[in-house]
């Protein structure tokens, strides 16, 4: 885990009491879902959808925006009760919090987007038990204010979706020749169907962990 | 024991009144969004149905049984009738079954003396992408259509145009062609014995 997952983020920002700080400290927080702490490349979290859901775009946005719903949901609601909870009973109230978002989430999929819920099956209840959540209320919401709660739900939520939807973009292009149902490539191209299927799913996010290692260490040495 | 009960509200009060508040939240969006739910599963059970019978202008429920699954457990199944001009021309039926990945549920539509399919759609599958998911492509479907509404069987080849009780499966999908068979077995040998006991449909005597 990060150093700044584990350290409540308003004591951080207590070390200089100047707006620029805050301001920077909530710029990096939001920022830190997309790349440095990306939930999905860097953490390893949420393995279960990203693997799933990501033969097409469109379900991988479906999920990432339903897991940005749960994530701001579930963050304002430990945050807000962070003072009360027992710390032999967080983890229960975590869930009991995840769950409540994640059913009315599954319902408003299938009363306003049935072929999506459809789509999506099971995975969506699923977001229940996704580590992102749970570990986003551990390790932030449950030590900090509400404001860096949010910002920290939205950068996670955001970085989670991209990466689904890099993934899904990948995935759909070389399995249809389209992507959002557009064609992309040339009418010859001949279809990898195995890059709808799981084994496609596990290539694609193997060789992008890589890239992004690889990445991340050139940085480091410059 | 009274401190035993203050001290049991001490520690859990906050989890006993977040339960209570979120199993409302949740009961309250059920109640609002539920009725918009329910029109959707009707709304895509009728597509399917009229997909099946074009012909058909309404499909009123005539009957819910209970059909024993190949698993030993009763499973609903809603018979719909297909109606134009007040005369009947078929019957609809929801049904279900293990496919190779998870449940596959069907609609099956026959004649109106249950003499031939008509054909079926799929309600909901999860077979794998590219290959057991076919089974939703006219391509498998088509051999259905007009096929008698007796047990069927499955050929690994053969001619898929020619219809008749033998069904060719779909190449590098064999177990899902396979539970599609099985499932409509099992069904439309059990709604045909009900419905006749019903007096819904004639005997065939």
């Amino acid at each position: 885990m990060a150093n700044n997952a584990q350290t409540p983020l308003e004591t951080q920002g207590k070390k200089s009491l100047t707006g620029q700080t805050t301001t920077s400290l909530y710029k990096q927080t939001l920022l830190a879902g997309l790349w440095r702490e990306n939930p999905v490349f860097r953490l390893l979290l949420g393995m279960c959808p990203t693997l799933a859901v990501t033969a097409a775009v469109k379900p991988a946005l479906t999920m990432g925006l339903s897991v940005i719903f749960v994530l701001l949901c579930s963050n304002i609601v430990v945050s807000l009760m962070r003072k009360l909870l027992k710390p032999h009973l967080r983890i229960l109230m975590f869930t009991l919090t995840i769950a409540t978002f994640v059913t009315i989430a599954d319902l408003f999929l299938k009363a306003f987007v049935p072929r999506m819920s459809e789509t999506l099956g099971p995975y969506v209840p699923l977001i229940i038990v996704n580590c992102i959540i749970i570990c986003r209320a551990e390790a932030c919401a449950s030590k900090n204010t509400l404001v860096v709660s949010i910002i920290d739900a939205l950068g996670m939520g955001a970085g989670f979706t991209l990466t689904l939807c890099v993934l899904a973009g990948i995935r759909e292009i070389l399995s249809t020749g389209a992507v959002w149902e557009v064609n992309i490539l040339p009418a010859g191209f001949v279809p990898w169907a195995a890059m709808s299927m799981p084994v496609g799913a596990f290539i694609t996010l193997g060789l992008l962990l890589g890239l992004v290692n690889v990445t991340t260490k050139r940085n480091a040495k410059t | 024991m009274l401190k035993a009960i203050r001290h049991f509200i001490e520690q859990s009060w906050l989890l006993i009144v977040a339960s209570f508040f979120f199993g409302l939240l949740i009961a309250t969006t059920n109640t609002a969004w539920s009725p918009r739910i329910e029109q959707n599963k009707t709304t895509k059970i009728n597509n399917l149905m009229s997909g099946l019978m074009p012909k058909a202008e309404k499909f009123e429920l005539a009957a819910e049984l209970q059909i024993e699954s190949s698993k030993g457990k009763k499973v609903k199944s809603n018979v719909y009738k297909g109606l134009a001009e007040g005369r009947c021309l078929g019957w609809a039926f929801n049904c279900e079954g293990p496919g190779f990945a998870d449940k596959i549920e069907l609609i099956v539509a026959v004649d109106e003396n249950f003499e031939n399919f008509a054909g079926y759609a799929v309600l909901a599958s999860n077979e794998t992408p590219g290959f057991g998911d076919r089974i939703k492509l006219p391509l498998y479907r088509q051999q259905f259509a007009g096929a008698p509404a007796d047990k069927l069987e499955l050929a690994r080849t053969g001619d898929a145009e020619k219809i008749d009780s033998e069904i060719v499966a779909i190449s590098g999908a064999t177990v899902s062609s396979e539970a599609v068979i099985k499932i409509i077995n099992n069904f439309v040998v059990q709604v045909k014995e009900q419905m006749q006991k019903k007096g819904l449909i004639g005997d065939g005597k």
